[in-house]
């Protein structure tokens, strides 16, 4: 079979599955008792196994089975979650990682077995009788342990038997027809399942009448098995003859059976209810009954809990979703983008033909809400929660735990967050950095934090929200916080600035040093950080997807990381102005207010020029004077300021005239026009002149 | 320029000529600029549009003029005459804008007083400049090439591309 065409899909799959793995296991660690968590893990461990055998990744396949069969007993609670037993399954979601990767580049599992991971797994299954049974409760031993043995060994007296089915058995033992239970165990390796299944079921058929399979046919059918399956037959032919015929089948690894005691087998009425069932009744003494109740409720009991988890999803309202190349995504945008090009174009038309055409100035109207609703509709097509790519850093950081020997505890909020999917891609490096930094630099020793008197466990914060037009993502520690005068000492020692300069810069300025090119405070390298790259990368990759990066920090409480991201990068609501008889637009999300301003209000404080509003002191920028060009207010005695605000900063944009709200398209400006600091890119009015953008964040 | 013998046309000689000389020819777009001639390699030239309104990008060198909308996509524009550091531009009807495709900048317009022709030279009948003598404009030249009898400078376009500024 063909399968190349699903490789896409699988791949997608897989990664989901692995992250959710990742995810469950960490809170696994955290509640080692969590049922839920448990049959979470084991379906999507499930899952893993079953694609990767139907694509034919035999060691992918090879790996999850055997992770899956230490879920299977963790599930059936035979096996306690133990921390090395968690680091073991880190270690496989890691192979499996790598396997997928090869997938990718390749198509191409690899040659890695990982062997010395399959036997630590299989460590972990044969010493459940050590580690498992001794850890539950004395009270649940005994009859834990006989679950296991009926489980692992008797499986015909774990069937949960029908009336019918035990009165055919019950009538054939009377009358001389031997029952006999026959555990078929397929080859792990095996891809077809059900199929080999299939086989031998029809071999026993030809020997013999079957009456009951567990699972059932159709289960079996549908490959809803692990490796084995157990088979209740009736036959007047001995044993050996009925295990021959299974093992016949090619890919059987094991067959076992037993002529059954058709007595011992219990209903699937609960215990009250088995003296109805005729059966029970009348084969089965009331001493007797007792200590076989037990074995029986137990698996009962371990099953009820998968089962109902089981039915979950169907309870749960999927969403239903449909895959899309995002280059068609692309492709809408742009459409919708000529459309409110064109639709510009009609609304300036009609503002500047003369006359009361008020019918043709609704439908204009109209046609703005339309286009305007369209818009936002694709937009959020392109959104997508952070939380795919934000997921994976519990995991990052229980590992640098380890691998930093620091206690941390790490917090997340505000996974739902969404933003372009473009974004969400290519913002998880960025965060990883800064956690990492967060990490390895932030965080004191655990010395140092009792000295300190801070908790042994540094904490480390994750939080993202989102701020008017744009998506703020945090990273926070409590740890160290940033040594000013080391950066500054090192910035000199590394030639990047001269002792002049250094005395003369702000420690606003000192920090922003971090970001250049090569500047590490770290006094040692460590694999985790501080080789010199990182915070200048983590600065321009924000930059490339128009963002920015600040941080604020306090010597000896911690710091804060802001990354600050535009919700969308096509389309924006901007306020458009005049400066000396250009037009430029300014986005609407960096402005607080518009407001007129006598002159005379205008005060100087160290020779700037600041205005008092409403009780608070905001410098004034004249944009004619960014811009290089001449003001021609319309009113000589006031001016028109726009206040804009980042964070808690705030400034008067001085402008000559307003000209209104508009929706624009960002135009890039293209590489020969980059250099200028404060145009983020150019927009097409209605009349097919090019105005520019101003970013106003660039002005504060 | 070796990078221009992709878009060549080979002419190869009649049967029964015996010299057996291969010609490669290019094809050049002649504008004006003040008085003199210039012509531009046409394997570059992506279009010609009429003199339209160019909105002034602030804080950028002077022969940067601005940018233009050409058909929904934003485009810088540059002035030709002070890039080659002549008198500013006086735009008339004749002013015409040439949108060059550039391998690494996407396309860039350059504004010139007047386009004239299109003229076939011959290898052959263009002269190599070598860029270390002369003139700050032979900075500007790659050859020149004889038309007819008329001298036609042939424009180094990689001149256009972005300097440290």
């Amino acid at each position: 079979m063909d399968v190349s065409q699903y490789l896409e899909i699988f791949l997608d799959e897989t990664n989901e599955h692995l992250q959710n793995l990742n995810t469950q296991i960490l809170e696994l660690e955290q509640d080692p008792e969590n049922s839920d968590t448990v049959n979470e893990i084991f379906r999507a461990a499930h899952s893993l196994k079953g694609m990767a055998g139907t694509m034919g990744y035999k060691r992918m396949q090879n790996l999850t089975h055997d992770m899956e069969n230490v879920f299977s007993e963790v599930r059936n609670g035979n096996i306690k979650v133990q921390p090395e037993m968690i680091d073991v399954l880190f270690q496989c979601l890691d192979a499996l990682q790598e396997y997928t990767d090869n997938i990718k580049n390749t198509a191409d599992e690899g040659t890695n077995d990982n062997e010395p991971l399959i036997r630590q797994l299989n460590d972990i299954l044969n010493n459940k009788g050590a580690s498992g049974a001794p850890a539950a409760a004395p009270a649940q031993a005994p009859a834990a342990e006989k679950a296991e043995e009926a489980s692992s060994d008797e499986p015909w007296y774990d069937i949960n038997y029908d009336e019918s089915q035990l009165s055919v058995l019950t009538e054939a033992s009377k009358q001389g027809g031997k029952v006999y239970g026959i555990k078929v165990s397929v080859d792990p390796s095996c891809v077809l399942k059900a199929a080999r299944a299939f086989l031998v079921v029809k071999a026993i058929e030809e020997k013999g009448e079957l009456i009951v399979s567990n699972p059932n046919s159709q289960d079996l059918e549908d490959e809803k098995f692990e490796s084995d399956f157990t088979l209740i037959v009736i036959s007047d032919e001995p044993l050996e003859n009925l295990i021959a015929a299974a093992k016949s089948v090619s890919e059987i690894s094991d067959a076992v059976g037993k002529e059954l005691d058709v007595t011992k087998l219990h209903s699937s009425e609960t215990e009250s209810e088995a003296e109805e069932t005729p059966a029970a009744q009348t084969t089965a003494p009331a001493v007797a009954e007792a200590p076989k109740a037990a074995p029986a409720a137990a698996p009962a009991q371990g099953a009820a809990p998968a089962k109902a988890a089981d039915k979950k999803p169907g309870k749960v309202a999927v969403k239903q979703t449909v895959r899309v190349d995002i280059e068609k995504l692309d492709s809408l945008m742009n459409l919708v983008s000529e459309l409110i090009t064109a639709k510009n174009s009609l609304v300036s038309a009609s503002s500047s033909s003369e006359g009361n055409n008020s019918s043709f100035n609704e439908q204009i109207e109209y046609l703005e809400s339309v286009t305007s609703n369209l818009h936002e509709s694709v937009m959020k097509v392109r959104m997508v929660p952070i939380e795919s790519t934000v997921n994976k850093f519990p995991r990052m950081i229980r590992d640098l735990q380890k691998q930093l020997g620091k206690k941390l505890e790490f917090y997340m909020t505000g996974e739902e967050t969404e933003l372009d999917r473009t974004v969400v891609d290519q913002i998880g490096d960025p965060i990883m950095h800064l956690l990492r930094n967060s990490a390895d630099h932030g965080i004191e020793s655990a010395e140092i934090r009792a000295q300190r008197g801070k908790p042994e466990a540094g904490s480390i914060f994750l939080d993202a929200y989102q701020d008017g037009n744009n998506v703020i993502i945090e990273v926070r520690d409590d740890g160290n916080g940033i040594d000013i005068e080391a950066v500054r000492a090192k910035g000199i020692e590394r030639g990047v600035i001269t002792p002049e300069q250094a005395a003369a810069m702000s420690d606003k300025e000192v920090i922003n040093l971090l970001f250049n090119a090569g500047f590490s405070t770290a006094k040692k390298v460590t694999d985790v950080s501080g080789r010199g790259v990182g915070l200048d990368v983590v600065k321009s990759m924000i930059e490339s997807l128009s963002g920015e990066v600040d941080v604020k920090s306090e010597l000896g409480v911690g710091s804060t990381w802001t990354i600050r991201l535009p919700l969308t990068l096509a389309i924006i609501q901007a306020l458009m102005v005049v400066v000396g008889g250009e037009k430029y637009a300014i986005s609407l999300g960096s402005i607080q207010t518009i407001e007129t301003i006598e002159k005379s209000d205008i005060k100087l404080v160290q020779n700037e020029e600041v205005i008092n509003l409403r009780g608070t002191v905001i410098p004034l920028i004249r944009l004619n004077e960014v811009i290089e060009t001449e003001s021609h207010p319309i009113d000589e005695n006031s001016l028109i300021v726009v206040i804009i605000k980042k964070g808690d900063k705030m400034a008067g944009l001085v402008i000559d005239e307003l000209i209104g709200q508009q929706e624009i398209v960002i135009k890039p400006l293209g590489k020969y026009v980059k250099h200028v600091k404060f145009i983020t890119g150019a927009t097409i009015l209605g009349d097919g002149e090019v105005a520019l953008i101003f970013d106003a964040n660039t002005l504060l | 320029m070796d990078q221009l013998s992709t878009n060549n046309n080979l002419n190869l000689p009649e049967d029964g000529d015996e010299t057996k000389i291969v010609d490669v020819t290019f094809q050049y777009i002649v504008i004006r600029l003040g008085e003199e001639q210039y012509g531009i390699d046409i394997s570059y030239v992506n279009n010609i549009v009429r003199m339209q309104r160019i909105t002034r990008v602030p804080k950028v060198a002077p022969y940067l003029k601005g940018v233009i909308n050409l058909r929904g996509e934003v485009l810088p524009v540059v002035s030709l005459r002070l890039k080659m550091g002549l008198d500013e531009d006086v735009f008339d009807k004749a002013t015409r804008i040439i949108i060059l495709k550039t391998e690494n900048e996407g396309q860039i317009g350059i504004i010139v007083d007047e386009v004239k022709e299109v003229v076939t030279l011959s290898e052959k009948s263009i002269e190599k400049i070598s860029h270390d003598n002369k003139s700050e404009k032979a900075n500007f030249l790659s050859g020149v090439g004889k038309n007819n009898g008329e001298l036609i400078s042939i424009l180094d376009l990689n001149m256009i591309s972005l300097e440290d500024n």
